[in-house]
């Protein structure tokens, strides 16, 4: 890293604003409004949009509200990040700004744009609908209003953090997948189910692991770690997509989908070999067809280079094997214990 | 000569044999000698750290272990294998519950899994400690007619709780790398993306527009070629490739090279003794 340089102690200076500006009622096309404002030091993104607002072009458009990162209304992209206005310190984006004293803002990625930096929630909304995303109590009727649900410590940790989350969609504006198929559930969905399916008062735990594990579910996420890191609330999203895989596989199998499948032979393959077989990994996870119908070409390319990888019989085990497979397969054994005490 | 252990990816044993081909041509040059630990296992891929976490422990514990026993840094040149070991090392090391009871079993091969050794990179091995005024000298064939795209891929840069060593925004290690190797680095905005190989199986059609669009950007760039310190990027980039560009209905074709093949060609090895005539795109 850099020392802080002279200017990074400056108090206050004029800053460029390159605010992206489209109004699909009357322009053909986007394109960009630069404002320049004397900005002070401790200002945050969204004080300098509503100056620009108020005192400069009130034609801007965006959406804001709390101005105290609880609401998450603000979320747009500065500098090509997904982030909350309210909470970005102007002074801490010019320190990483690429050209000196202007920072870009544009609208959030993989949601349909409504206007200037306002993107259409709706998508997301309907989501939430769609993978039941809310409690629906196991308490009789009859007892409601009567009697408490206690909740232990342990269980409640399970979901603390997710419940951190204030749909600001900074994650769903950086996912990968999302990025390459607008039908995938998103990030934010995903940490949203997870969230009820860890709860013990929530009843329909299994119609939403059934939906989660359709086509564009949860195991289409390509381990990108985007959303996580982006997240205005640091908020582990990948913990909680690896944990309905996880409550996947041990409620349901690994029969169902091919992404349970792909998963379960690296444990298999580990537990014999120590290495993973990549040969039979296709057909492990989409059958012979799909392998014939999908990888067939590739495969002709690959032999012709010398590239395949080698069949089951010529996988060498990991050197001192049986006693790996040994401390394997105790391990198993402990994994079963915490099961039975975990249902108790 | 330093010394480290080295991490045998899957990967790199069957379908990117090049990677450690190339690295075994080069490694004395540069005055480090890397022990392959042959009783490493699978590292899970990040699959098994949810499949079941307690093995995930237990198989990543043991690979650190080998090399703790050594008293050597374990060192990985797959991103996957890197980003998945150094997850398990930061569980165990922050649950010491966990660590007894992977310890317990550890045991009966005489292994104990203590936290002394760290988990690095190949490239952070080369900027870090080879470091890029050596790598500069050691230059016998400099790049300096390539325009090269980097790109980094996402498990040696995310979750930066766990790598920490590039900022995940704006990664420089690589580009530093093939500054010291006399390349001309492209503005490559793809450089910090995904490769989408870890659905390649399971939502092909979303696999492919990823991979299309790191690609679409190098060759509109003019970059020559790509590089990549990831064997599983290479696979998704280069294996592939044209299969995702036909996807996107784009006519063209860049190579894309491992670090280990770049840093070889720049310290004068030819492409043959590389493997790089084993790539799909020539």
């Amino acid at each position: 890293m850099t020392a802080p340089n002279d200017q990074h102690n400056e108090t206050k200076k004029d800053v460029t604003f390159r605010v992206f500006r489209f109004n699909p009622q009357v322009d053909s096309k986007s394109y960009f409004d630069d404002y320049t404002i004397p900005v002070e030091r401790g200002v945050t993104v969204l004080r300098s949009l509503n100056y620009i607002k108020e005192h400069i072009d009130a034609s801007v458009s965006f959406r804001a509200f709390c101005q105290a990162g609880i609401c998450g209304s603000c979320g747009m992209r500065v500098n090509g990040l997904s982030k909350l206005a309210c909470t970005t310190q102007v002074w801490d984006v010019l320190a990483k700004s690429r050209e000196k004293d202007i920072i870009k803002v544009e609208p959030l990625r993989n949601l349909p744009f409504i206007k200037d930096l306002i993107v259409d929630m709706d998508p997301l909304v309907d989501k939430m609908k769609q993978y039941s995303n809310w409690i629906d109590s196991t308490m009789p009727e009859a007892s409601m209003g009567k009697k408490e649900f206690l909740i232990s410590e342990e269980e409640f940790l399970r979901y603390d953090k997710a419940t951190d989350c204030i749909l600001c969609a900074s994650c769903v504006s950086e996912c990968s997948i999302l990025r390459a198929n607008k039908e995938y559930v998103s990030p934010a969905v995903l940490l949203k189910s997870y969230r009820m399916n860890v709860d013990s008062r929530d009843s329909i735990h299994e119609k939403r692991l059934a939906e989660l594990v359709k086509d564009h579910g949860v195991w289409d996420c390509t381990h990108c770690y985007r959303c996580q890191e982006t997240c205005v609330k640091s908020i582990p999203i990948m913990d909680a997509i690896h944990g309905i895989r996880e409550d996947a596989i041990e409620s349901r199998g690994v029969k169902d989908t091919s992404g349970s499948k792909h998963a379960e032979a690296f444990m298999s393959d580990i537990e014999k070999k120590g290495k993973l077989v990549e040969a039979t990994l296709p057909i492990r996870t989409n059958g012979v067809l799909w392998t014939l119908q999908n990888l067939l070409p590739m495969a002709v390319k690959m032999i012709m280079k010398r590239r395949t990888p080698p069949p089951p019989p010529l996988v060498k085990s990991a050197k001192g094997i049986k006693i790996f497979r040994g401390m394997f397969r105790e391990m198993t054994e402990h994994v079963k214990q915490d099961h039975k005490s975990h249902k108790k | 000569m330093k010394r480290y252990a080295y991490y045998l990816s899957c990967i790199n044993e069957s379908m990117t044999k090049e990677v450690d081909r190339s690295i075994d041509l080069w490694q004395k040059d540069l005055g480090i000698e890397l022990v392959k630990l042959h009783e490493g296992t699978c590292c899970g891929g990040s699959n098994l750290d949810y499949v079941s976490p307690k093995h995930f422990a237990l198989v990543n514990g043991r690979n650190i272990a080998l090399a703790e026993k050594m008293g050597l840094d374990l060192i990985v040149s797959c991103n996957t294998c890197l980003m998945t070991i150094r997850t398990a090392k930061k569980k165990l090391d922050e649950s010491p519950a966990l660590k007894k009871e992977v310890n317990e079993l550890l045991k009966k091969e005489g292994l104990e899994y203590r936290g002394t050794s760290e988990v690095r990179h190949l490239l952070w091995v080369l900027v870090d400690d080879v470091g890029l005024d050596t790598i500069r000298q050691k230059v016998k064939v400099p790049l300096k007619n390539y325009r090269i795209a980097p790109f980094y891929g996402c498990h040696i840069l995310r979750p930066s709780t766990v790598l920490g060593h590039d900022n995940p925004l704006d990664p420089s290690s690589l580009d530093q790398l093939i500054d010291a190797l006399g390349g001309q680095t492209i503005p490559y905005k793809h450089k910090n993306r995904c490769c989408g190989f870890h659905t390649l199986l399971v939502a092909e059609q979303e696999s492919l527009n990823v991979a299309a669009e790191a690609l679409q950007e190098a060759i509109q760039s003019k970059a020559d070629f790509i590089v990549t310190p990831c064997p599983l990027c290479h696979t998704s980039l280069d294996g592939y490739q044209a299969k995702a560009l036909k996807h996107a209905g784009v006519e063209a074709s860049i190579p894309v090279f491992h670090i280990s093949e770049m840093v070889g060609l720049a310290l004068g090895y030819n492409a043959k003794q590389l493997g790089i005539k084993r790539h799909i795109v020539g």
